[in-house]
């Protein structure tokens, strides 16, 4: 368990009313015992088939199917166990006003006195994570857990500021930050930003295009806010992007290698992961747009490419069933990749010299989004 | 050993002494010691081990057969002695006794029996015979065989007979009164050299005998043993009584069939068919007759009746052919001849000489005058050899109809007339010789005139005919051809005519009969397959199928199956297999035998056992039986060890074996799934306490109860007691999947009195109320009733153990 200390955890609304519901759940538990009954929790799924769009917000949320968790079956009783020790552990936690990563939660379980209550693995305790913000309406961050990897980096004309432990710190994401850009905080609610001189924000899948971006001096000449999403997309990289859209009212762009695991981070990104589609809302950028690399500029600019694998084919293709990615802009994309049947990284772009990302692809691609 | 053989063995009219002399005559050129040396592998005794497990084997079989037909419960003793240099074998069985006149027949006689052929389901087919182990004893102890017997209400003999080898005859030495404790019985004592070295086998083949034969009480005592080894009986249903049938045409060998020639009464062969065999009668018979004419005599080639185009006058020839009768009569008779011929499409032999007949007693009454046998018989050959003259243009017709269009006609042409040349040649070269040619062929005859014809076609017209094409044509000239009307040989004729009974047997194979009835099999059946292995084998399951009657050749047989499983059997390697025909087990040469063949072609996996590879014997704690009963057993070798690999038995055995082994799955896996709802209970049995206490810390509220939840989580069936005001009420909850119908019993310590929907029985100052309801998934039953202030004690049968809960 770390040792860091939320200096306001002792009086934090978000976390007492956590830990209420976190005991809530339990009493539900309780009460379905006390009348003979058999101890139930209900899931909603969350699968690819039981996502849809909430025109409401915007966003893709979970719908309405739901699993049944009982302690009628083995597997069951054991998840709803697993849940009942989380849900101590992590009730403890916020009344010690502590936070803890989710590997941690994971190695913890070791050393419960009952086996069946330990997990398997990191994703048994990733899930069940998120299986219990899914019930209580609470997100992870306010159960005080982090994730293993610290968030990703930013950089841009963006004055912020952030409560560290050691106090408030304003931050310009330019001026006061090295090559390495700003380091996004695993619970970025924490930020307020201040002033800035954004046009737009490019988030970047790779960190050698990010890298190619600042050092050709992109994000001062466009003012350009540059989020390095290192690879998939951790929750703090997805939660600061909707927060600087919403607050900035500036366009969010996404640009990617070309592949179909390419296609699912700007997915999440825009329209929310399913593993998290209830926290959509919270994370999701809709208006978030497409650059490329688009299966048409590999054509377009004669990029170099590699062939597409066997499961490459079968991500297209399951894309294509995605509703997510039920647009004409997507289904033309994916459909010509399989055509081509090649994808192409962001570095391809090199090919055609160092400059021409800064200087032809990117204002040629984000002039025609109306960007520029 | 049994009395009755020999009076049975006559009644089929093909006693098996038959076979005897058969075979002795065979061996006729050296002594009886010799032809049991020559042959000792296939009768069982080429070895001190087997010989002694051979001789166990036939003489209780022998005891089994007496006490059944004698319909006495089999109490069998069988004792093996080490003495200094022998071993004494002693048998003895509760059966009806023997007479002194059928001492010798039964003990004596190499190869005597009269199951040999007979058409009843017997243990005595499988062996050579008790007197193979008379024979054996002798030759290598020098000691005689010593019998006692007696009769139910006679005094008991003693007899010590031996088989004198030059002659093949038993002598019997000693004949006295003795006295017997036994009240009837047989007992046989023979002194042989051996050893026991197959007392595994020996163990083996009593034990399985035994399970067989659950009816039978049978002790064993021999020198490796410190106690007997007893088997209980388990029933005291004897087998059924099989009925003897008469053989089947299709089920006997030449040799039978020749000695029942000789036997029979009858004169004619349609006759003898009709007495000695089941399933034929006079249609039967014709059939057969007709068949047999068919390869005796041949068919008779019609063709067809020359007409205006033909080279050919039937009226002139025969005109010509007629002396000194009168032109009128003699006109008269050649055009009445042409006349009866033109009913006819075309004609045989037959056809004419019946025609001259005809024609020849129309114009005698007509006219008044003789036409003598000369005369018609000239008639015959003159009209004949006119029908003839179109040999070779129908031979073209009958070829070019039976092959396709698209052979080159000069060939067609030149295949009819070469077999028309050979009906010529025949002609030819039978002139005179008996009746003459009549252009008779037999069916092989014909094929070989036209593979020859078809030969030098291709040589000289250089057409092929394939085997198809040759076959069709055989098929139009055999079709053509008509069975000849001669009376077929007398039965005293065929006796010595070793060819023509050759080709009778042919012709009874041939024809198409009713296949034999099956009341002469007596199966152990199901019920009694399972009582013979519950006995014997400590198995927590039992199956057993017996199969209706089929029919293989020209015998019938019933297949049964019989499977044990769990319990004490032994988990490790192969399951054990039990071969069983007619009730005797078979021991030796496991590998050869069909029952063997049809358990390792079997899927195993699909019955839930082990099967490594998924093929051969499957492993695991069970037992596999197959019996055949038959009337006739298709052993691979006179040793009879193996049933034959007979397409129509293997059939049997597979669906036998499939059909007890689909209650041996269903039972895997009703066993399969209490385990592990046994496991599933020990499962949530730890974890869901703990789910409670954990569940009272994190709510800091008060200990919960949570039997009721765990009944409803194990699907269980919750019987509950609830008390109010003087009512008692039991509550059964069924939370399973599928309905139960329990036996509930209350046992209470006051009268309830009367109790609706229940009985009540009183014991011992307690009431023992008791329900029978029926719960359906998911539903509840109440069974209420009034009672105050008593003690219960509820008792719930008809549910297992791992799915019941009670809370009373």
């Amino acid at each position: 368990m770390s040792t860091d200390t939320d200096a306001d955890a002792e009086t934090d609304p978000n976390s007492e009313r956590a830990r209420e519901e976190l005991i809530e759940l339990a009493s539900e538990f309780y009460d379905q015992f006390a009348e003979g009954d058999v101890p139930r929790m209900r899931i909603p799924t969350r699968t690819k088939s039981n996502i849809e769009y909430s025109e409401e917000k915007g966003v893709w949320v979970l719908g309405d199917r739901r699993t049944t968790r009982t302690a009628k079956t083995k597997a069951g009783a054991q998840k709803l166990l697993k849940a009942i020790y989380t849900i101590e552990f992590l009730a403890q936690q916020l009344e010690e006003g502590r936070s803890s990563t989710l590997r941690e939660l994971y190695y913890l379980s070791e050393s419960w006195d009952n086996e069946f209550a330990q997990f398997n693995d990191q994703d048994d305790s990733n899930g069940l994570i998120e299986d219990l913000e899914v019930v209580s309406g609470v997100t992870r961050e306010d159960f005080h857990m982090r994730p293993e990897e610290s968030g990703a980096t930013l950089m841009g004309p963006l004055l912020l500021r952030e409560q560290t432990r050691r106090g408030e710190r304003e931050i310009h994401c330019q001026e006061d930050v090295g090559e390495g850009g700003y380091q996004i905080p695993n619970n970025p609610d924490t930020i307020e930003f201040l002033e800035n001189d954004a046009e737009f924000i490019l988030c970047v899948e790779t960190g050698g295009m990010r890298d190619r971006l600042v050092e050709n001096g992109f994000d001062e000449e466009h003012g350009c806010i540059v989020v390095h999403l290192k690879g998939q997309p951790a929750r703090a990289t997805r939660r600061i992007t909707k927060r600087l859209h919403g607050e900035l009212d500036i366009p969010v762009v996404v640009f990617t290698d070309s592949d179909p695991w390419s296609y699912r981070i700007y997915g999440s990104v825009a329209y929310g992961s399913i593993k998290s589609a209830h926290l959509s809302e919270y994370l999701a950028t809709p208006a978030a747009q497409f650059v490329g690399i688009r299966p048409r500029d590999i054509v377009e600019y004669d990029l170099p490419t590699d062939p597409l694998s066997d499961s490459d084919i079968n991500a297209l293709e399951s894309e294509l069933d995605d509703p997510r990615f039920q647009t004409e802009f997507w289904r033309e994309e994916i459909e010509l990749q399989l055509d081509i049947g090649q994808k192409a990284e962001q570095q391809a772009l090199a090919s055609r010299g160092l400059d021409f990302v800064t200087d032809t692809y990117l204002p040629e691609r984000l002039g025609e989004m109306g960007v520029f | 050993m049994t009395s009755f053989q020999s009076e049975l063995g006559g009644s089929g009219g093909d006693g098996g002494e038959g076979i005897a002399e058969e075979l002795a005559g065979e061996q006729r050129a050296i002594s009886i010691a010799e032809f049991f040396d020559k042959n000792k592998h296939m009768l069982g005794f080429d070895s001190g081990a087997r010989g002694l497990v051979t001789a166990v084997k036939e003489a209780v079989d022998n005891a089994l057969d007496a006490t059944e037909e004698a319909d006495v419960l089999p109490d069998i003793y069988v004792e093996i002695e080490e003495l200094d240099d022998y071993y004494r074998l002693v048998v003895e069985d509760n059966g009806p006794g023997i007479t002194r006149e059928q001492v010798p027949k039964i003990f004596g006689k190499l190869l005597y029996g009269s199951r040999f052929g007979k058409r009843e389901q017997n243990r005595g087919q499988q062996g050579i015979g008790i007197s193979a182990a008379v024979l054996y004893s002798q030759k290598t102890s020098g000691k005689p065989a010593k019998i006692t017997s007696k009769p139910r209400g006679g005094d008991a003999r003693y007899f010590e007979l031996i088989i004198d080898t030059d002659t093949n005859e038993p002598e019997i030495d000693v004949d006295r009164g003795t006295t017997w404790e036994r009240p009837h019985g047989t007992r046989i004592e023979l002194e042989m050299e051996g050893n026991m070295r197959a007392r595994q086998q020996l163990h083996d083949y009593i034990e399985h005998t035994a399970v067989v034969n659950p009816h039978a009480r049978i002790e064993l005592r021999e020198p490796g043993l410190d106690e007997p080894l007893k088997f209980e009986r388990a029933t005291d249903q004897l087998p059924a009584e099989t009925a003897e049938i008469k053989p089947h045409p299709h089920g006997v060998e030449l040799g039978t069939l020749k000695k029942m020639l000789a036997a029979t009464d009858s004169y004619s062969v349609s006759g003898f068919l009709q007495e000695e065999f089941t399933r034929v009668g006079a249609t039967t018979a014709g059939n057969v007759v007709d068949a047999f004419r068919d390869r005796q005599f041949g068919r008779e080639m019609a063709w067809r009746i020359p007409t205006a185009g033909d080279d050919a006058d039937v009226t002139a020839a025969v005109v010509d052919a007629t002396a000194n009768k009168g032109a009128e009569a003699t006109d008269a008779f050649g055009d009445r001849v042409a006349a009866e011929l033109d009913e006819h499409d075309a004609v045989g032999h037959g056809d004419v000489s019946r025609a001259v007949d005809a024609a020849a007693e129309a114009i005698e009454e007509e006219f008044d005058v003789r036409l003598g046998t000369t005369v018609r018989e000239n008639a015959v050959a003159a009209a004949w050899a006119e029908v003839t003259t179109v040999r070779e243009s129908d031979c073209y017709r009958l070829v070019d109809d039976a092959t396709t269009k698209r052979k080159d006609d000069a060939a067609i042409e030149g295949l009819g007339r070469r077999v028309a040349g050979r009906f010529a040649d025949a002609e030819a070269a039978e002139a005179g010789v008996g009746d003459g040619a009549r252009d008779r062929a037999t069916r092989d005859t014909l094929a070989e005139w036209v593979e020859w014809a078809a030969e030098r076609t291709e040589e000289r017209d250089g057409e092929t005919f394939g085997a198809t094409a040759r076959e069709n044509v055989v098929d139009a000239f055999w079709a053509r051809a008509r069975t000849v009307r001669a009376d077929p040989p007398k039965v005293s004729a065929l006796v010595d005519d070793r060819d023509a009974v050759a080709r009778l047997l042919e012709a009874m194979r041939e024809t198409d009969i009713l296949s034999p009835p099956t009341d002469c099999l007596a199966p152990i059946t199901a019920e009694l397959v399972e009582a013979g292995l519950r006995k014997e084998y400590d198995a927590d399951f039992f199956a057993a199928c017996t199969r209706d009657a089929e029919v293989h050749g020209g015998d019938p047989f019933i297949v049964e199956a019989g499977i044990a499983y769990g319990g004490a059997l032994d988990t490790e390697g192969s399951v054990e297999t039990l071969r069983f025909a007619n009730r005797v087990p078979l021991v030796y040469q496991r590998g050869a035998c069909a029952t063997v063949d049809v358990i390792k072609d079997i899927n195993w996996r699909n019955y839930n056992l082990d099967q490594p590879g998924g093929s051969g014997i499957p492993n695991g704690p069970a037992v596999l039986m197959v019996h055949v009963a038959s009337t006739n057993v298709p052993f691979t070798s006179e040793s009879k060890d193996a049933v034959a690999n007979v397409p129509e038995i293997e059939d049997e055995i597979e669906l036998a074996l499939r059909e007890a082994a689909r209650e041996l799955k269903t039972y895997l896996n009703r066993q399969r799934s209490l385990k592990e709802r046994r496991q599933k209970r020990d499962t949530l049995a730890e974890i869901l306490p703990e789910m409670a206490d954990k569940l009272t810390e994190v709510t800091e509220r008060e200990p919960l109860d949570i039997d009721d939840s765990l009944a409803r989580i194990m699907n269980n069936v919750l019987v509950e007691r609830r008390r109010e005001n003087g009512h008692c009420k039991l509550v059964v909850e069924n939370n399973d999947d599928a309905g139960v119908e329990p036996e509930i019993t209350d046992i209470c310590s006051v009268d309830p009195g009367e109790v609706e929907g229940a009985s009540v029985v009183e014991m011992d100052g307690e009431w023992f109320v008791r329900w029978e309801p029926s719960v359906g998934a998911g539903e509840t039953a109440e069974l209420v009733y009034d009672v105050d202030d008593a003690e219960f004690e509820v008792a719930v049968e008809g549910i297992a153990e791992e799915k019941l809960t009670t809370n009373t």
